[in-house]
């Protein structure tokens, strides 16, 4: 999968707990223009381990001079954003993914309902771009617990003017779902991007008044699938290989000099697959080829996408 | 002869049910198509508000008017034509608001000049119920001059509009409404597979 | 690489000749004796210079011939260039996706310049010269899909992802092998797909139906499929089917290695950036089977692979009247030597 190269251009912290960062192309050219929705994958190399974090993309999804995030200091985190909030400094630079859109926007909607939750604001924020280009109707409702931990309502005034609807908890100005999806016209979509509890909410609503599926929306990260780290024996070629967390076992396999089988590398033709002799866990198998029965054989893998839940497997290569 | 063209993709249709959720319903019946209507009360009467829509007449002369008068509680509408159920139809769409189910049974062409009149409000076709009554005749566009004709019963059918007999594939376009219909003896003119009515 | 563009037709008179250096580059698609349907899907990275694969929109001799054909068919049939309405991002994704890349890969035949969003576009053997605002549409004296899907070898289909599968909401489609675009413009993946001959095939359909939905940005993906024609025609739509399906009476063992054609498709998909659609791109390689066999190791390959088809798979493919004439005269070259596995020449 080919990264981008970027530089932390600026970061700004725009709520206690919320740090806006600014990523420009490193060789100087524009970045790749996106659908408003769009997330990348930052990959970052930290402490003997890579995180791989996905950030929706804010901004114009047209006007691409340079990509915008923003990370929400997770609380307990082990992970990425509090490597983002406490070790990534403006001149650094990153990998990025190419943007990838699992929370596009319904084309032929007649109308967009826009339902943000906290930080979940920022798929928004391109996609308002992309609707306000194209002139359709729509209204942002975006909830917090106040204005003082709320992010970008300046700007978001600013880009959409009275389609924006405020709730802030502490005036007591709560979202009311039912009565906010009881009036819509018909070939209304209605999206939702926040905490579990208010998607479940929204889901759960538009789903009792008789909403098809098919109108409600939700954002969902599927990073990539990577795992721990484990050892290949490859029994023919009598080697052993180190699988990184952020490789695949093709990969890896082919980076340590051997030849391997592949065409798709996608998990779906099959031209891979290789018989596991041995192995110290359950297989994670990430494909769309192998049946299910072959899946719970553990006989079988396709190294291009899945892995081992164990710490070692034999392959017959 | 069917020169291997294998794609067969016809729509399913169902019998009429109830959505369980729902903010209100709208039953859009015509000919035969009123008995799955009824079946419909038969199963209960939903909480929520209905409209019901009937034509009288479509293939088969046939009249649940009468009986649906007796059974729909309120909000039912009986034309004589199809044309005019239609015409109602879009005149009342722009009232209705998401959580509106939609319910048809009728003819295939009924059922998919119902989803033609409802697509400008924003309803996808697959959210629509739809019960196949009356009559298996197929609408056939012919790929060569673009007409549809209409309520065709047999395999091989003439084109309404060039004349050319066509094989009518099972292959459907819910854009057209209509099923393919390729020139059957382009390779050897006048030479004509049999000609069986099997969509009565 | 300067090309010779020629000036040739693919109806009536079929004047069409393919030169040494178009045989020799033909993508041949058959790496084995027999021939076996497949999800046989590889990424669409740069290949081996001079070859098809080189760049990801291949431009060759027949360029100028094939647009001139294409527009024909246009003027005769408007129904052939089909654009829903919500497609108009995914216009402007195709008509970028195009003109960078001929522009980068064929510069002295093709230039772009851009001043921010005013570009220059120039197609010197096309003789056209444009100068637009990227995104206004009155701009183009075309449709951004209308006007770049004239300029480049191939059908286009543009497809819309959404609601768990994939719909054919815009195309292009004058040199198509069989299907109509008036027809299947709407329809979703299983719609238009319908279930194939043999059930293995089902299988097949979903999981590159899956595969494509995953599809990444500068991530292109390309496959080869086949048929076979009778003259070097790029127009065999079935709405033109009653003019050309007769010649499939013309064929005799005199006439059947000029007559008869390998068609072969490279297919390659490309995820669009605004839109998140996929333009599906369907260039299209004609050789007849004299030129075939200039090289005999495809024409003992060809003759392996034929002899060996299953009939669904001739009569699927519409081959079945010419299909014994073309077996006989292959064998001619077949001497059961074993020649490996792969696509090459020699």
């Amino acid at each position: 999968m080919n990264m981008i190269d970027v530089r932390v251009a600026a970061i700004e912290q725009v709520t206690p707990l919320i740090k806006h960062f600014k990523f420009v192309k490193e060789d100087g050219s524009k970045l790749p223009p996106f659908s408003g929705g769009s997330h990348i994958v930052v990959a970052l190399d930290a402490e003997g381990r890579t995180y791989r974090n996905p950030y929706s993309l804010m901004g114009s999804p047209t006007e691409t001079d340079a990509y915008h995030i923003s990370v929400r200091r997770q609380e307990n985190s082990r992970g990425g954003s509090a490597y983002m909030h406490e070790n990534i400094s403006v001149g650094m630079t990153l990998k990025i993914t190419h943007p990838v859109n699992l929370f596009t926007l319904a084309k032929m909607a007649h109308k967009h309902v826009l339902i943000a939750g906290g930080i979940g604001i920022t798929p928004f924020m391109s996609q308002i771009e992309d609707l306000n280009r194209l002139g359709a109707e729509y209204e942002l409702h975006y909830a917090f617990r106040s204005y003082k931990q709320a992010a970008f309502v300046e700007e978001l005034q600013k880009a959409c003017g009275n389609k924006l609807h405020c709730h802030s908890d502490s005036d007591g100005n709560r979202l009311d779902m039912e009565a906010l999806l009881s009036n819509q016209p018909l070939g209304t979509h209605v999206y939702v991007c926040g905490p579990s509890p208010m998607v479940v909410s929204v889901l759960e609503t538009a789903k009792n008044l008789g909403w098809p599926d098919s109108n409600v929306h939700n954002e969902q990260f599927l990073a990539p699938p990577v795992g721990e780290s484990f050892k290949v024996q490859l029994a023919k070629s009598n080697l052993e290989v180190q699988v990184p967390a952020e490789m695949s076992m093709l990969e890896a396999i082919e980076a340590a000099g051997v030849q391997a089988e592949y065409l798709c590398r996608g998990g779906v033709c099959g031209r891979c697959e290789l018989s596991v002799l041995e192995s110290d866990g359950g297989l994670e198998h990430n494909d769309h080829f192998l049946t299910e029965s072959e899946k719970a054989s553990c006989k079988k893998i396709m190294p291009c996408v899945s892995r081992t839940k164990g710490k070692r497997l034999v392959l017959d290569l | 002869m069917e020169r291997g063209y294998w794609i067969k993709s016809k729509p399913i249709y169902t019998s009429l049910v109830w959505h369980e959720k729902a903010t209100s319903h709208l039953v859009l019946a015509s000919g035969i198509g009123g008995m799955a209507a009824l079946k419909l009360f038969q199963q209960m009467h939903p909480a929520q508000p209905v409209t019901v829509l009937y034509a009288r007449y479509a293939q088969m002369e046939v009249d649940y008017s009468e009986t649906l008068k007796k059974v729909v509680p309120d909000n039912l509408h009986v034309f004589k034509f199809e044309e005019d159920l239609l015409t109602e139809l879009k005149s009342i769409m722009p009232h209705m608001r998401m959580g509106l189910r939609i319910y048809v049974a009728g003819s295939e062409g009924f059922i998919w000049e119902v989803a033609k009149a409802v697509k400008p409000f924003g309803v996808d076709d697959a959210h629509i119920m739809k019960e196949q009554t009356d009559t298996l005749a197929r609408n056939v566009y012919c790929v060569h001059c673009k007409a549809i004709t209409k309520s065709v019963t047999t395999n091989i059918v003439a084109c309404c509009g060039c004349e050319r007999m066509l094989f009518v594939r099972d292959h459907f376009s819910r854009n057209l409404g209509a099923y393919m219909g390729l020139m059957v003896d382009a390779e050897s003119p006048g030479e004509l597979p049999a000609i069986e009515e099997i969509y009565p | 690489m300067a090309l010779n563009f020629k000036q040739e037709s693919f109806r009536d008179d079929y004047t069409y000749k393919n030169s040494a250096e178009a045989i020799k580059r033909f993508p041949f698609p058959f790496p084995e004796d027999q021939y076996m349907y497949s999800v046989n899907i590889e990424p669409h990275t740069k290949g081996k210079p001079g070859s098809v694969y080189e760049f990801p929109f291949d431009v060759d001799e027949h360029y100028v011939a094939e647009c001139h054909d294409r527009a024909i068919t246009l003027a005769e049939d408007a129904g052939r260039y089909q654009a829903l309405p919500h497609m108009m991002d995914a216009q402007w994704d195709f008509l970028e996706l195009a003109m960078e890349s001929l522009a980068n890969d064929y510069p002295e035949h093709f230039t772009l310049t851009k001043n921010g969003s005013v570009w220059t576009w120039e197609n010197k053997p096309l003789g056209i010269c444009d100068t637009f605002t990227f995104g206004d549409i009155t701009t183009l004296p075309r449709e951004p899909f209308d006007y770049m899907g004239r300029q480049v070898q191939g059908d286009f289909v543009l497809l819309d992802q959404r609601d768990e599968t994939l719909y054919a909401d815009a195309g292009m489609v004058t040199c198509q092998a069989d299907w109509s675009l008036a027809f299947n413009v709407g329809m979703s993946w299983r719609e238009w797909h319908g279930p194939v001959p043999r059930a293995t095939e089902l299988g097949v359909m979903d999981r590159a139906l899956k595969y494509l939905m995953n599809l990444q940005l500068a991530n292109p993906v390309r496959r080869l499929n086949w048929t076979m024609t009778v003259n070097p025609r790029l127009d065999t739509s079935p709405e033109n089917y009653p003019h050309w399906g007769g010649d499939r009476n013309k064929v005799n063992a005199d006439n059947v290695s000029e007559l008869i054609h390998l068609r072969v498709e490279l297919q390659s998909l490309f995820r669009l950036p605004r839109s998140n659609g996929i333009v599906f791109s369907i260039r299209c390689y004609l050789m007849s089977l004299k030129d075939i066999a200039t090289y005999p190791r495809w024409a003992k390959r060809l003759h392996r692979v034929q002899k060996t088809m299953h009939p669904d798979l001739i009569e699927y493919k519409g081959m079945t009247k010419f299909h014994p004439l073309v077996v006989e005269w292959l064998s001619q070259f077949d001497d059961g030597a074993d020649i490996g596995i792969g696509t090459q020449p020699e």
